[in-house]
């Protein structure tokens, strides 16, 4: 997709005026952006990272930067920008006991310690995630009426439905709708297609299916038959004819890679297996390609390097007066100006995290003191087992396909639901990928020429990796606090983390750990799931440990309500307090249930635009 | 075999099958230039060449859209179809060869040439843009030969299409567009099987879309009316190259020649010496290299052929066959990166004769 | 750097038995001059000799016989406390790219280069990586076999 040049200056900005000023580059804001600026509105948008990702050079630094890392996690296309600074896996350590870990950006308070990151860079975290696109249920939208746990949502599920479409033409999905049927009420309307077909599952995932389909899973009085399902997902493929009747005629044309320059790039996916952290030639969504439309209207300009410091209210009105920011020239020195830029409106889009972390920063706690509170995320474990053939792990996607039957049921009375992924990518969560079977080979089990390359293949193809996503409630005191003892190098105050499993979310965990036993039995592959009482996210539940992964899915710290007492924000993610600021992204969501958050994030977004348009007419 | 102006039905499919054997022969050279790159290095002119590589696999595709449109059979796989190199163009041009080369100056000159613009050149008196010149007897390609047994060719790519716009349009009239367009439509590649960024296919069922399809094919390559963008606003395949050759991007309203945009950054040496229109007789005959330039030759052979199964009916073979280019490219390297056996300083290359397998 | 032709060529075939690929396939990586020039850089010229020396001397015992070979390649090299760290990492770079820290023993009794930290030799080398066509795959984010290539049985088959 090729997109105007908006970079603008400091003094640009300064000498022209804004209807909307936009925190974050990411999704959120891009959509936001995207949709005002095409309805004429001028839009300003702050990005904390620097600005570079929108030409393909800058894009192809970052692949050079990912290739020539020796830790290939989540953030490793990225150079360190102590500037803006991003969690890290690799900074994660074990907590010591009586005192917070300081050391790394995020400062963790325990009592379990995550391993969850965000990307501060143009396109935000969607320039890693995975791009799996799955809706949220009907049944999720109720789950404490229905279910007794959790908080119902001030909206329904065909509320959002309208948004859900437009989230996934926004994203480009390609899926099979027939595959989503885990509900017990209609979510799709009869002849619904996604823009694409879906992603051919991969030769592993025939692996698992031809053994696991039609397994039978008994819970809570109601027996389950798995069935081994392709993911909706962000990522072009071959377009579906059948939707040509939801874009007025026409067949969906795929978004390829964002550049100032005529690319040809990221058409299809290639099967390159590095969705995360950054797939190589942009097949895979992410928030840039909204990013570049909205720059295409000639309405938007972008702001990089410059670091939302403090909101500042009119104490007369109430509303947003201004927005002070700290801005720097370079990654590698703290120097920097500070500025202030007002505009009608303010958006936060900087992340459930950094939403929260601006706010009380700036000492507005909301008047239902739920700011950082309600901290979600999607607890996974991981479980790891050695197939008795070749099934040609490290192709494809990171994952096509896995179980979905298990998000919904009566169980949910008692505990999580789970999503199971079939990780294409092998054991490389769990255990550091090939490289270690390589180094293991090579160092210990003293292997050269042909014994080597013969292990390699016994070790690394017949890989099978499941990643049990786990479904994790709202509680306030699961939360993102600040406190002036911790700053980044720019003097902004930097989140501390407090966050504590619920039992409701172990007991799903325990019972996902079970099921992978029985699925590697059934399939008569080698367990090889081993979780150390070392691990940094080690804990124990009935006698049992398990290590437990971040998901990624941060969600809740602004939650949505039906009043300014129990909520931070309103149904259209409006600040209850403050009538010209949206807080928007996952942290509105007041559940998350089992499904990856950005879609539904997404489908809010378009949503509340409807509402900014009011306000700003008004 | 000689072209004369599209007279009868089967004029036009002489003309279809030269158009395609005429876009693949632009593949070869570009994708030799291309994987001569060191990777990572001259990262601009990379990303320019292979647009265009793309782009000719889709104008190829068009072409075999426009042949099976009019009931024709594409076919990639006769004897002859790929070129020996050195070669003149299937189109007739005469005044100059193309040939494999590594990424150079003389490399980018040839592409020039490839994709340059129609013109009405006074001095060789013809407003149709055809040139009257001898036809060396080493090319193996058909040139033009008019009612009255005038020998000519086509100056440029643009005008040998207009040639074919033009009889297109000569036996509609004369038969009628539903006897000219009798193709089965389901051998129409449509974009569910093939997309590109810089223009969609266009399936091709009657007159107006085969001059769409001819539009986007000349344009993408030369500009439109004397500009250097095409009716979609890109940079046509002229004007891209001639940024290398200029070291600076174009700007939206420059004029051609003057580009005013930012610096290319090219480095002529971050190349892989190959050997200039390599031959499987310049490898020892007892080495790996020989060995693995006749299997890129037999897996190229096997590509043409499952392009061809696609343009007949089973466009979802193109799916397997684009898998085939990723694999084009790793072979390549691996043959640029190995020297010729007793040669100094001169790597192989793959030498594309699929007829002598 | 001086790079001998001839102990390059020794390089190579070393490389050929450590990892079983063949002459082309690794000259095909485009990265035997990067990987013997990280040897040299971190370890010297002096071991790097020894390292060369001992092989040449394997491969006049074995004679052409693959299991002399592979015995003696053990018994003078990967059994070697000197050089067997290094022959390891060798294959290691031919497989995956990257260049380890050598163990501490080593580095205590000979001798700690500032170079010799864990690196990735560099992005091409990464991408080179013959682990990857080992499994009939190719290494994360990059060689990718096209859309929907991923559904196929992989071709592989035991050496």
């Amino acid at each position: 997709m090729r997109h105007l040049k908006r970079v603008v200056t400091h003094q640009t900005v300064l000498e022209k005026e804004y209807d909307v000023v936009v925190v974050g580059s990411g999704i959120s804001g891009s959509i936001i952006a995207s949709e005002l600026s095409q309805k004429g509105y001028k839009i300003l948008i702050l990005e904390a990272g620097p600005g570079k990702d929108l030409t393909l050079a800058g894009y192809e630094k970052y692949l050079n930067h990912f290739y020539t890392a020796t830790s290939k996690d989540n953030n490793a296309p990225y150079k360190r920008n102590p500037n803006a600074p991003m969690p890290r896996s690799v900074d994660v350590k074990k907590k010591e006991p009586g005192k917070p870990n300081t050391d790394s950006y995020l400062v963790q308070n325990g009592p379990f310690i995550s391993d969850f990151t965000y990307s501060r860079v143009v396109g935000g975290t969607t320039m890693h995630f995975e791009s799996k696109l799955p809706r949220m249920l009907p049944e999720d939208f109720n789950i404490l009426s229905t279910y007794g746990h959790g908080l119902d949502w001030p909206i329904q599920y065909k509320d959002l439905m309208p948004y859900y479409r437009k989230a996934e033409f926004e994203m480009g999905v390609s899926g099979d709708v027939s595959t989503q049927t885990f509900s017990k009420q209609k979510a799709y309307a009869d002849d619904y297609v996604f823009p694409m077909q879906e992603m051919p599952p991969s030769y592993l995932d025939k692996c698992v299916a031809k053994d696991v389909d039609g397994a039978e899973v008994k819970l809570a009085g109601e027996t389950y038959a798995l069935k081994i399902r392709t993911f909706p997902q962000g990522r072009n493929g071959i377009p579906n004819k059948n939707y040509k009747k939801f874009n007025n005629g026409e067949l969906f044309t795929p978004v390829g890679a964002v550049s100032e320059h005529q690319v040809e790039e990221g058409e299809r996916c290639q099967g390159n297996n590095n969705c995360t952290p950054i797939c190589p030639v942009q097949a895979k969504y992410d928030g840039r390609k909204t990013l570049a439309k909205a720059l295409g209207t000639g309405n938007v300009d972008i702001l990089p390097q410059t670091v939302a410091s403090r909101v500042v209210i009119d104490p007369n009105t109430g509303k947003v007066d201004q927005i002070i920011y700290k801005s720097y020239q370079e990654l590698d020195s703290e120097e920097h100006t500070t500025g202030t830029i007002k505009a009608k409106l303010f958006v936060l889009a900087a992340n459930a995290v950094e939403n929260a972390r601006l706010m009380l920063a700036s000492g507005l706690n909301s008047s239902s003191d739920q700011m950082g509170r309600n901290l979600m995320d999607h607890p996974y474990i991981l479980t790891w087992a050695l197939l008795p053939e070749i099934a040609g792990t490290t192709r494809g996607t990171i994952c096509t396909s896995g179980i979905s039957d298990l998000r919904n049921g009566d169980f949910r009375s008692k505990q999580a639901a789970f999503a199971v992924d079939i990780h294409n990518d092998g054991w490389g969560w769990a255990t550091g990928g090939a490289e270690t079977n390589l180094l293991n080979i090579v160092d210990n089990q003293n292997k050269f020429g042909k014994d080597l390359r013969n292990e390699l293949v016994h070790q690394i193809s017949k890989q099978l990796l499941l990643a049990n996503m786990v479904e994790m409630m709202p509680d306030p005191k699961n939360r993102i606090t600040v406190d002036p003892k911790y700053v980044d190098r720019l003097g902004n105050p930097r989140p501390i983390v407090t966050m504590e499993i619920p039992e409701y979310t172990m007991e799903g965990i325990s019972f996902a750990r079970q099921l992978s036993k029985s699925i590697f039995q059934r399939l008569g592959a080698e367990d090889h799931s081993k979780y150390d009482p070392m691990d940094y996210g080690y804990l124990e539940y009935k006698g049992e440990g398990y290590a437990i992964r971040g998901g990624n899915h941060l969600a809740g710290t602004h939650i949505m309500g039906t009043n300014a007492d129990n909520s931070v924000v309103d149904r259209n993610q409006k600040s209850w307090d403050h009538k010209n600021l949206y807080l928007v992204g996952a942290g509105s969501m007041p559940t998350i249930g089992t499904s990856n958050t950005t879609l539904t994030l997404a489908a809010l977004c378009f949503m509340s635009v409807d509402e900014m348009v009011k306000d700003l007419e008004a | 075999m000689h072209l004369h102006p599209i007279e009868t039905v089967k004029d036009l499919y002489n003309y279809l099958y030269i158009a395609i054997q005429l876009e693949h022969a632009t593949i070869p050279p570009y994708l030799t230039a291309l994987y001569s790159i060191h990777p990572g290095t001259n990262l601009d002119a990379y990303n320019l060449i292979r647009v265009v590589a793309v782009e000719e696999m889709l104008h190829l595709t068009l072409a075999a859209n426009m042949l099976n449109a009019v009931g024709g059979t594409p076919d990639l796989t006769g004897e002859g179809f790929v070129p020996l190199y050195p070669t003149y163009l299937p189109d007739g041009e005469t005044d100059f060869k193309v040939g494999l080369e590594k990424f150079s100056i003389a490399a980018i000159d040839t592409f020039l040439n490839i994709e340059r613009p129609a013109e009405i050149d006074n001095s060789k008196g013809r407003a149709t843009g055809l040139l009257k010149v001898n036809r060396k007897n080493t090319s193996i390609l058909p040139s033009f030969k008019t009612s009255d047994g005038e020998e000519l060719h086509f100056h440029s790519i643009g005008e040998f299409y207009s040639a074919i716009a033009k009889g297109l349009e000569k036996l509609t009239k004369e038969l009628g567009e539903k006897t000219v367009f009798c193709g089965d439509y389901n051998k129409q590649v449509t974009p569910e099987y093939y997309y590109s960024g810089g223009g969609d296919i266009i399936p091709v069922h009657d007159l107006e879309s085969a001059l769409a399809a001819i539009r986007l094919i000349s344009e993408q390559g030369e500009g439109y009316e004397g500009g250097i963008y095409d009716y979609e606003g890109e940079l046509s395949h002229y004007y891209r190259f001639q940024q290398i050759k200029l070291g600076k991007y174009y700007h939206k309203d420059d004029t051609p020649g003057k580009p005013s945009g930012e610096d290319l950054s090219i480095d002529w040496n971050a190349v892989y010496p190959i050997q200039s229109n390599p031959r499987l007789e310049d490898y020892p005959k007892d080495s790996e290299l020989y060995k693995e330039a006749l299997v890129f030759n037999e897996f190229y052979k096997t590509f043409l052929k499952q392009l061809t199964t696609a343009f007949n009916g089973q466009p979802s073979v193109l799916l397997p066959a684009v898998g085939g280019m990723f694999k084009i490219k790793e072979m390549s390297y691996k043959l640029m990166r190995n020297p010729i056996p007793d040669k100094e300083h001169v790597n192989g290359a793959p030498t594309f004769q699929v007829d002598s397998i | 750097m001086d790079m001998n032709k001839e102990q390059l060529n020794v390089f190579l075939e070393m490389s050929t038995v450590l990892t079983a690929f063949s002459e082309y396939e690794l000259k095909g990586t485009g990265q035997l001059e990067a990987y013997f020039n990280t040897v040299v850089e971190i370890v010297g010229q002096g071991i790097m000799d020894e390292l060369l020396n001992a092989f040449a001397e394997v491969k006049k015992i074995a004679n052409n016989n693959e299991a002399i070979l592979n015995k003696q390649l053990r018994f003078q090299l990967l059994s070697n406390d000197k050089l067997g760290p290094i022959t390891r990492n060798i294959i290691k770079m031919w497989f995956i790219g990257s260049w380890y820290q050598l163990p501490n023993a080593w580095r205590e009794n000979y001798g700690e280069s500032q170079k010799d930290i864990t690196f990735v030799v560099s992005a091409n080398s990464f991408i080179e990586g013959l682990l990857w066509p080992s499994i009939d795959s190719h290494p994360p984010g990059a060689k990718a076999p096209g859309y929907g290539t991923w559904t196929n049985k992989p071709q592989i088959t035991e050496l």
